[in-house]
C-alpha cells in the first residue's frame, strides 16, 4: 500500500513538472510564423519580422550574411538613410532573409536571431551582430559562445536562448532561407528585391543610397 | 630609371598595352570589389572604411601596367629569358585575386562548387585581403626594380639599341 502512494506520488510530481516546464517555456519559444507570407516572387515566412509598416507599398527584401563585411558596409553605410527617408515614413518596411553561406559560424548566427525573436528582440540582435562584426571570417567572433554572450548583452533570457541555440531549432529554417536565396537567382551578398505595387526589382551588392532612392522614388 | 621607362613606353604598342592593363585591371577590381556598380545604374561610391582598399586597387593596377609591359619589351627587344616576367604576373595575380572571393558573385561561386574547402579558400583571401594586396605590391615593386636596373645594363650592352 505504502509502495503504491510512493509510485504514485512520483508520477504526480513529474506531470506537474512536465506541466510547468511546457508553461514557462512555450509561450517564449513559439514560432509566430505567417507561412503564406510572401513579398513578390519570394516566400519570406521564415525571414525576419518586418521592419517597419507591414502595409508600406514598397518592401525591400534583403538576402544577408552576418560574416560578409559587405553586408557590414550596406548596413553602416546606406540603411541608415533608408530607415530615415522611407521606412519611418511608412513608404517602405524591409525582411531580411538569411543567405548563409560564408563560413561556419554563418548559420549559427542566423539561426541565433531567431532565437532572439524568439524573446521579441530580434531587430536589436540583428543590429547588435552587424555592429560587432569583425573583419575576419570565422574567427570566432559569431561562435555559440559569443552568440550566447550578445544574447545576455541584450537582456534575454539566458536560459531560453541557450537552449534554443543548442538544439539546432531554427537550422531548417536558416537552410529554407538560404534556397529562396538560391531559387530567386541571388548569388552573393547583400543581394536585394525591391518589391513594389507593380513588381519587383533585384539589386546586386551594397549598392548606396542614390540607387535605392531612385529605384523606389520610382515606384512610389 | 626614367631612361628604362622612357625607352619602353615611348613605343605606341607598349603605351597602348599599359593603359589597357591599367584599365581593365582598375575597372575588373572596382567591380569585384563593389567599388562601382554597373546595375541598374552605373555608380561609383567608396564606403566609409574601405578607402584604404580603394588605394591599394589603384596602386595594385598602376604596378602591374607598369611592370608587365616592361616585362613583354624586355622579352621581345632583348630576347631575354621570361623568369622575370613570372614575379610581374604572380604579383598582378594574386594581388587581384585576394578579396575577390568574398562575399561577391566569385566567392559564392566557389563556395558553391567546392564546399568546405572553397570556403576555407575563400575566408582566407577574405580575411587576409589587405595583407596579400600589400604583398603583391611588394613583389611588383622588386620585380619593378630589377627589371630597370636589367634594362640598363643589357641595353648598355646592346649595340642594336
Amino acid at each position: 500500500m505504502k509502495k503504491k502512494g510512493v509510485i504514485i506520488g512520483v508520477i504526480a510530481i513529474a506531470i506537474i513538472a512536465g506541466i510547468a516546464a511546457s508553461v514557462s517555456s512555450s509561450p517564449s519559444e513559439t514560432m509566430n510564423l505567417d507561412m503564406s507570407r510572401t513579398h513578390g516572387t519570394i516566400s519570406t515566412a521564415m525571414g525576419s519580422p518586418i521592419l517597419g509598416d507591414p502595409s508600406a507599398p514598397i518592401t525591400i527584401v534583403e538576402f544577408g550574411d552576418y560574416q560578409c563585411h559587405q553586408c557590414y558596409n550596406w548596413f553602416h553605410n546606406t540603411k541608415p538613410a533608408i530607415m530615415e527617408d522611407y521606412i519611418k515614413t511608412g513608404k517602405a518596411n524591409l525582411v531580411f532573409v538569411d543567405l548563409a553561406f560564408l563560413g561556419r559560424d554563418s548559420p549559427k548566427a542566423a539561426q541565433a536571431s531567431y532565437c532572439a525573436e524568439d524573446q521579441e528582440m530580434y531587430w536589436e540582435y540583428h543590429d547588435m551582430l552587424y555592429n560587432l562584426q569583425e573583419d575576419k571570417i570565422d574567427s570566432g567572433w559569431a561562435n555559440s559562445e559569443r552568440l550566447k554572450a550578445i544574447a545576455l548583452d541584450l537582456g534575454l533570457n539566458n536560459e531560453l536562448f541557450e537552449s534554443c541555440l543548442d538544439s539546432g531549432k531554427y537550422s531548417k529554417r536558416v537552410q529554407y532561407n538560404s534556397q529562396q536565396a538560391r531559387d530567386h537567382g541571388v548569388r552573393g551578398t547583400p543581394g536585394f528585391f525591391i518589391v513594389g505595387p507593380d513588381g519587383q526589382q533585384q539589386l546586386g551588392g551594397a549598392q548606396p543610397f542614390s540607387v535605392f532612392k531612385q529605384v523606389l522614388d520610382a515606384m512610389i | 630609371m626614367t631612361s628604362a621607362i622612357n625607352s619602353v613606353f615611348s613605343n605606341l604598342k607598349y603605351l597602348v598595352l599599359s593603359l589597357s592593363i591599367f584599365s581593365s585591371m582598375l575597372i575588373g577590381l572596382l567591380i569585384l570589389s563593389e567599388y562601382v556598380f554597373l546595375e541598374p545604374y552605373v555608380v561609383s561610391h567608396i564606403p566609409s572604411g574601405t578607402e584604404f582598399g580603394f588605394v591599394l586597387i589603384v596602386t595594385l593596377s598602376a604596378l602591374s601596367a607598369l611592370v608587365l609591359p616592361m616585362n613583354i619589351f624586355r622579352i621581345n627587344t632583348l630576347k631575354k629569358s621570361k623568369q622575370k616576367m613570372g614575379g610581374g604576373v604572380f604579383g598582378s595575380f594574386i594581388g587581384a585575386v585576394a578579396g575577390a572571393c568574398s562575399c561577391g558573385p566569385i566567392g559564392f561561386a566557389v563556395i558553391s562548387t567546392f564546399g568546405s574547402v572553397g570556403a576555407s579558400a575563400t575566408a582566407f583571401l577574405t580575411n587576409y585581403e589587405i595583407p596579400i594586396r600589400l604583398i603583391a605590391i611588394m613583389i611588383l615593386a622588386i620585380t619593378y626594380f630589377t627589371t630597370v636596373k636589367s634594362l640598363k645594363i643589357e641595353c648598355k650592352f646592346d649595340p642594336k639599341l
